[in-house]
């Protein structure tokens, strides 16, 4: 069976190479045959991946263990759902999966456009296929997943515990549906210049793209700060790791280009700086994957070092370089239609939107990057952590807090000042309301209140934005509020959609605060009937046991929570012994509720029978899951709005 | 160029110029000198003050660990010269004798002893592969 395996991916290479010459040929000479005859090379690229997965994962749920990969990520008290997800616990599968969501794209991307003739989207597929080229070369010359051992074990060596978990299982696929999905607009963007096309529509198409991609990478980050929160048992959820910026940036550099398309579409301006942030969001994504395989950086998740780094800083190094030289080659393409006129406007808010979000973003490179680049130019290897990012970071997001409520409800070219009062007066007003009740309740410090009073002065514009619309719909239509706001999303599905995702940040800014300023935390060995307290609770220790669970030992303890003398539930946070590994898994145990969450870890279990309890209160951490839910839903309403754009087109002819 | 225009390159530059002043005093206030056990257990005087960030294995035999309070204690080596660690907190479910570890905090010079703040296990290597043998040719 892994002959198969093999032999797809090397037919995959063989394809995309064919792909890439075709349409090369078919774009120089205009015919048609040597285009469609591409194309189709991609979609059996598709094909072809599939049936290489297939026959990998058939191998993991069989624990067949003549396969390397196999042999070294499962085990036969494997659960099979966790056999199943094994395919993106090593570097070989997790480019497997790379290279499936690659492909897939490629085929969405034929599918979406297989009525339109035109050779500008035989010349996406073509960049699509160029980087397929680098994919299945690397998995079939440098790490092939089909390594075929020459003893198979009688068991293999087990799957890291700390992958063992729910949300490990859907981290890496929608992080990776992110990430890898970043090739389209990237493919859009070196499709124009090399067809040298003028004209507004491709980038409308990259901005829906983009936009899908944004908000799967976005989730896929929340879901890693998740999984870090409930599996690695350090109270928090965002360390500022290596392979987390490197989730971020590509996200941060997103952000900055769903903002700016909007003045492209809307006066013809800032055309280069739009395909550069195209181009850089696609090389900070590999850069993301170089940085979690490659294990140049320290990180909870560089699980291992290896040899495809260099293939990786390579392909950047390339890929860049023709980019950047594709740009200047076309700069005539990119001029500007238009200036700016003033700078209070709509332009000049995103403007800064844009600065402050690569200024996040190149600030996050740097930081992770340090060690390297400061031996570089001094010789003395210098690192930074958590309290640089902290440091540098949390002023510019605060300062894009601001512009949240700022920019959308400026008037484009020039912002009369009648505009700003009407907008900003009652936003104001709500903003220092926030902090008079704040400041009495403990709110300190310039950036907790900046925060706060930032985040009021947010929602207070977002909701006059919904009321405005509701009243104007209500005057034309005799509806009740609620309706009339359904109908006013409706009608406009990018603009509300946008409030909506920016109500989302907004829940983050505040659950971030409350969990990163408000922490609580405690300490205490605990010997049976014995208390400790933390906040307003009060945790007692029942007892400890020993229990069996499916491939692992677990050392249990039993907590009582009580609230002001009433009991409210027992907590049982553990200590696992996975029977593949000597080391102990820590198992959180948490309760959390809208306010606050409440954090349990066992230590451990001291000779004198006492039980090493940690607790942490972490405050409004639910602001943040549910926030990043909300920015979701926001992002698929104003995905929706391609309905609306299709039927016009049609009408149109 | 308008006014409009050159009003928002000014801004813009005020704006690179905050960024870049809150990275240089970034660096400058929370800063780690990145060294190797060998080469900071071998300086003939204090270093300056500020924080450091070592890579190492520890040492086997070497680790002290207070459950209670808790406090993890352990020597430190790359190989040649070692060094003490000290760090108030839980073990991490990782650690052991003989693993990588990276550590970030302050190091007293006369006791030869760095007191970390955060203490980071690289993840074992035996899920990757071990003892699995030579491919089949």
């Amino acid at each position: 069976m892994s002959e198969i395996g093999r032999l797809a991916i090397i037919l995959g290479f063989a394809c995309s190479c064919y792909a890439v010459l075709s349409i090369a040929w078919g774009l120089r000479t205009g015919m048609a045959g040597p285009l469609k005859s591409g194309r189709r090379a991609v979609w059996i690229v598709c094909g072809l991946t599939l049936l290489a997965t297939l026959v990998l994962e058939r191998a993991l749920i069989s624990r067949d263990f003549s396969y390397r990969y196999v042999a070294e990520h499962t085990s036969l008290d494997l659960p099979p759902h966790y056999a199943a997800t094994a395919l993106w616990a090593g570097q070989e599968g997790s480019l497997l999966l790379w290279l499936l969501i690659l492909s897939g794209y490629g085929a969405a991307f034929l599918w979406c456009y297989r009525k339109r003739i035109d050779p500008f989207y035989d010349a996406v597929a073509m960049v699509v296929a160029t980087v397929m080229i680098f994919f299945t070369g690397l998995l079939t010359f440098v790490c092939s997943p089909f390594r075929i051992l020459a003893t198979p074990p009688a068991d293999g060596n087990g799957l890291n515990p700390l992958l063992q978990d729910p949300g490990m299982m859907i981290h890496p696929p929608i992080l990776y549906t992110g990430y890898v999905g970043f090739i389209i607009p990237f493919a859009f963007g070196i499709a124009v210049l090399l067809l040298n096309r003028s004209g507004t529509r491709w980038i409308e198409e990259v901005r829906r793209w983009t936009l899908f991609n944004w908000m799967f990478l976005g989730f896929g980050v929340l879901l890693g700060a998740r999984w870090a929160y409930i599996e690695l048992g350090w109270g928090g959820y965002w360390g500022w790791d290596p392979v987390e910026n490197a989730s971020l940036m590509p996200w941060l550099v997103g952000t900055a280009f769903l903002h700016s398309v909007m003045i492209e579409q809307r006066r013809g301006m800032l055309k280069t700086w739009n395909v550069v942030l195209i181009v850089l969001t696609f090389e900070l994504s590999i850069f993301g994957t170089f940085l979690t395989r490659s294990g140049v950086l320290t990180s909870v998740h560089s699980f291992a070092e290896s040899n495809i780094g260099p293939w990786f800083l390579g392909f950047i190094l390339i890929s860049s370089t023709a980019a950047t030289a594709l740009i200047l080659y076309r700069k005539a393409l990119l001029e500007s239609e238009n200036r700016m006129d003033a700078v209070v406007s709509r332009e000049g808010s995103f403007l800064f939107n844009n600065v402050l979000f690569v200024a996040l973003t190149f600030a996050t490179f740097l930081g992770t990057t340090f060690p390297v680049i400061s031996e570089a130019v001094t010789g003395a290897k210098i690192s930074v952590s958590a309290p640089f990012f902290n440091r540098v970071n949390v002023p510019i997001a605060l300062a894009l807090l601001l512009l949240t409520g700022v920019g959308p409800v400026l008037s484009w070219k020039r912002a009369t000042a009648s505009v700003l009062k009407r907008n900003f007066v009652i936003p104001t007003f709500v903003g220092v309301l926030a902090l008079l009740v704040g400041i009495p309740f403990g709110l300190r410090g310039v950036y907790p209140i900046v925060c706060v009073g930032g985040a009021a002065f947010v929602l207070a514009t977002i909701v006059m934005e919904f009321a405005r619309g509701i009243q104007a719909r209500k005057d034309t239509e005799p509806a009740g509020s609620p309706v009339a706001m359904i109908h006013l999303v409706q009608k406009n599905k990018r603009r509300y959609g946008g409030y909506i995702v920016h109500f989302g940040v907004v829940m983050i800014f505040i659950g971030v605060l409350g969990s990163s300023v408000f922490q609580k935390e405690a300490h205490a060995p605990l010997k049976p009937g014995e208390s400790m307290a933390i906040g307003p609770y009060t945790l007692t220790l029942r007892g400890v046991e020993e229990k069996q669970i499916q491939n692992a030992m677990q050392t249990r303890a039993a907590v009582d929570v009580a609230q002001g003398g009433k009991r409210l539930q027992t907590m049982h946070p553990a200590k696992a012994f996975y029977s593949k590994s000597q080391q102990p898994m820590t198992e959180v145990a948490l309760r959390p509720t809208a306010a606050e969450d409440l954090y349990l870890i066992l230590g451990g279990v001291n000779e004198d029978g006492s039980a090493s309890i940690q607790a942490y209160i972490n405050p409004l951490v639910s602001f943040v899951w549910l926030g990043g839910i909300v920015m979701v839903l926001g992002t698929l309403i104003a995905l929706s709005d391609r309905m609306r754009l299709k039927r016009e087109e049609k009408l149109l002819g | 160029m308008n006014k409009a225009s050159l009003r928002l390159i000014l801004i813009t530059f005020v704006v690179i110029g905050s960024v870049a002043y809150l990275i240089l005093s970034g660096v400058k206030q929370t800063g780690l000198q990145y060294m190797t056990v060998t080469e900071l257990a071998q300086l003939s005087h204090a270093p300056k003050a500020g924080g450091f960030r070592l890579d190492g294995k520890v040492a086997a035999g070497s680790v002290v660990y207070d459950q209670k309070a808790p406090r993890l204690a352990f020597r430190m080596t790359d190989g040649g010269e070692a060094i003490g660690v000290v760090y108030e907190g839980l073990m991490p479910d990782a650690f052991a004798a003989g693993l990588e570890v990276v550590v970030e905090g302050t190091y007293r010079h006369d006791e030869k002893t760095l007191h970390a703040s955060k203490l980071v296990t690289k993840c074992p290597s035996k899920y990757e592969a071990e003892g699995l043998g030579k491919d089949r040719s």
